[in-house]
Parts: structure tokens; sequence; C-alpha cells
């Protein structure tokens, strides 16, 4: 059975192929063949829930859409992700700051001259 | 009397000259996780004594002693009359006891809530956006020229890496980055800083909340460049974390405090006997002691 994460996951990159145009719920169907009409409706709306997913009514018809591009969102978490010292900082564990390029240069002449001398501290 | 003076001397060791004093150590980088669990001691001593002061205040009129006197505020609270009594010292004293309890958990809800809030939306995008490769199955990759490698904690945790990070890296350096990931998350270490967190914003005035915040921070990096070692080479760590540092994914951050961090992480790995568990163990005790001070003005 899949997972509905992954159901998410493939809603949204149909909607992403599609950014600038809406679609029906039965055109997103058509897109997931296996997946009955209305679990693909119920994922659109949980989708909707967390403002991922907008949607327009014309008459009967359900047209829906992404809110952003894939891209803005990589970005998004990116500024995350990059965003160190801000007091919002705390989410993340990161792996490293950034170095100034003099300090760069010492650091990597520290790193060569224990490669040249073959001490290493362990293998 | 003797009691109320010794708590406030235990609040202003612990929250004045203690971080100032510990962040200068250098043996705190031969044992981190052990330093930080002395962190943690001397922030729950400090708070502790500072109650407890509060409250010694509040029942020095009585003249029954500080155990003598909790209680008899205790019977009071509890007959409906928690105030009677009190002078204006007694009232202050008391203030400050709860006002430092009500700090401390209002801040740490906060924070507490906010940080779960902004991991559960990162979550939420990551796991719609980011891809995996070969190499590092259970790692999210990132689709981004830019150079990053983090950890998203949770019950879950997600170790992420951008697309410019495997382009900078080789197999062998990405596999130590993963490594180092991965002892943050095994170490739950999005946890430990979640109460150093919290005091920052509010308390930041204090030596000690200035200090732990960041050493506590950088400790928990040479833990889990230690979990990384059990599977890397110390060199090849050093060299990923020298290349992610200098790729100058972050223009914006102060680079002062970070590079030394970077720098001191780095002469780290590559010095032999880099940990030192008589060193932890001294720390280790210490860390049980010094939270139990305050509590012997009860005795």
């Amino acid at each position: 059975m899949v997972r509905l994460g992954d159901l998410e996951r493939r809603v949204m990159e149909i909607l992403w192929v599609e950014f600038g145009s809406e679609l029906t719920g039965r055109e997103v169907a058509e897109h997931l063949p296996g997946y009955a009409y209305t679990t693909v409706l119920t994922v659109l709306t949980r989708l909707e829930k967390k403002g991922l997913v907008r949607h327009e009514r014309t008459g009967s018809l359900h047209h829906f859409a992404a809110t952003a591009t894939r891209e803005s969102y990589i970005a998004a978490l990116m500024h995350d992700a990059l965003d160190v010292g801000s007091d919002r900082d705390a989410a993340l564990v990161r792996f490293a700051e950034t170095v100034s390029p003099t300090e760069a240069a010492v650091l990597r002449r520290a790193l060569d001259d224990m490669a040249n001398s073959g001490s290493t501290p362990r293998l | 009397m003797r009691y109320a003076l010794g708590l406030a001397a235990i609040c202003v060791v612990t929250f004045g000259s203690a971080g100032p004093l510990l962040a200068r150590a250098q043996w705190t980088h031969r044992a981190p996780r052990a330093a930080v669990a002395l962190w943690q001691a001397i922030g729950i001593s400090g708070a502790l004594a500072a109650i407890g002061f509060g409250l010694a205040v509040t029942v020095l009129p009585a003249h029954a002693g500080l155990r003598g006197g909790i209680a008899r505020l205790g019977h009071q609270a509890m007959g409906g009359h928690p105030l009677q009594g009190l002078g204006i010292s007694g009232a202050l004293g008391l203030t400050l006891a709860s006002d430092v309890c009500i700090v401390l958990v209002i801040g740490l809800v906060t924070t507490g809530i906010r940080t779960t809030m902004d991991r559960s939306r990162h979550r939420q995008l990551l796991d719609l956006v980011s891809h995996s490769v070969d190499e590092v199955p259970d790692v999210h990759v990132l689709d981004d020229p830019r150079v990053t490698a983090y950890c998203l904690p949770g019950v879950r945790p997600r170790i992420v890496v951008s697309a410019g990070a495997l382009r900078l890296l080789g197999r062998h350096e990405i596999g130590a980055v993963v490594a180092h990931e991965r002892g943050h998350a095994h170490g739950r270490h999005g946890v430990v800083m979640l109460p150093f967190a919290s005091m920052d914003s509010l308390l930041r005035w204090m030596p000690y909340v200035r200090h732990a915040r960041t050493e506590v921070a950088l400790l928990l990096e040479m833990a889990a460049d230690d979990f990384a070692v059990r599977s890397s080479r110390p060199r090849i760590l050093a060299g990923a974390l020298l290349e992610m540092s200098a790729s100058g994914a972050s223009p914006t951050c102060a680079f002062a405090a970070n590079s030394t961090a970077v720098a001191s992480r780095i002469h780290r790995l590559l010095r032999p006997g880099r940990t030192s568990i008589s060193v932890a163990a001294v720390a280790l005790a210490a860390s049980t002691v010094v939270p139990i001070l305050p509590l012997s003005a009860l005795i």
C-alpha cells in the first residue's frame, strides 16, 4: 500500500509540472492510474489545508493549482538552512558555518601539512 | 540568614562568573558531551538557587529556618492565606521565586512550540521536494547549487544535503558529513539545544546565558564530530568541514564567532588524543554535584 504522504508528493509533482495552469480533480486523477478519483480529491483537500494547493470553482467544476513552484519551496528550505544567527534558527542543526578566505587558507595548510607528514591520528 | 546569603552566592557564581570561565576553558573540547552536561548542571543550579533565594527572603522574618519557613508558607497557601504576615521583603522574595519559575516555563514552552512548528513546516516541504541519491539512500537531497548540510531534529530526524554539497565533496567526505549529522540525530541535539535557545532571547543580559548558547552549540558539533570519526577518518571529516565552510554559503552570518568555531573543530580533529575519559569523568562528577548545592540549604 502506498502511504498518503507519497501520494501527496506525486500530486504535487503533477501540479508543479502544470504550474501556471489549473487542473480539475479528474485531470489530476488521470495522471495517477490505479487511484480512485475520491482518493485524489481527499489528497488535494489535504494539500489545500496545508496551504500548498489552492482551488477555484467555476460552476460545478473545481480547478486546482499549486500555490508556488517547487523551486520556491526549495529556496524557502535553503533559506532556513542558511539563515544562521537569526532568532528563529533553533529549528535546525547545521554542519558548518562560514570561514573567511584567509582563515580557510591557514586551515588548508594545516590539513596539507598533516597529509604530507603522513601522521593520520587514526586509520 | 546564612542560607539566604549562600543561595545568593550560588546565583552570582552560576549566572555570573561560571559561564565566562567555562567558555574560556580548553579542557571542555576534550570531553564535549560531559561539558554540555556541566553547562546544563550550572543552569539548573542557578535556577534552583534563585528560586531558593526568593523563598529564603520570604520566610526570613519567621525565624523558622528555610525548611520550616517553606513548610509554613505551604501551609498558609493551602489554607487560602498565602500572603498572611508577609512584609515588603517577604512579598518581594515570593515575587522573585515565582517570577523565575514563570520566566523559565514560559520561555521553554514558547520556544518549544515555535521550534516544533518551524520544524514540522520544514519537514512537510522537505518530504515533498527532496529526493534521494544512490550513494546515500536515506539522506534527503535538495536540488540547490548552494552548499549546505543539516539535521532536522524530530521523532524521525531527517538528514539533508544540498546538490551543491554533493558536487563539492567526494564520496568519502559526504560519508563523513552524513555520519556527523547522524551524530546530531543520535544524540538528540535538537532537544539539548532547546533550553539554551529559549533562555537566549529573554535573559541575554546574564553572562551565563550569553555564553551558554554558542558554547553548547560548538560542543555539540564536537560531539557529532566524535560520532562521525567512529566510521570516517578524522582527516576526511576535517577536509569536508573546511571545504564546506570555505564555500561561503552563508555570507550574511557573523564571521568572527563562527569561523573560530570551525577552526577549533578542524584543529581538534587533527590532534591525536582528541578526547579524554578522565576529563569526562571529572566533568560528569562535577555536573552531578553542582545542581545539588542549592538543595543543601534545605538541610
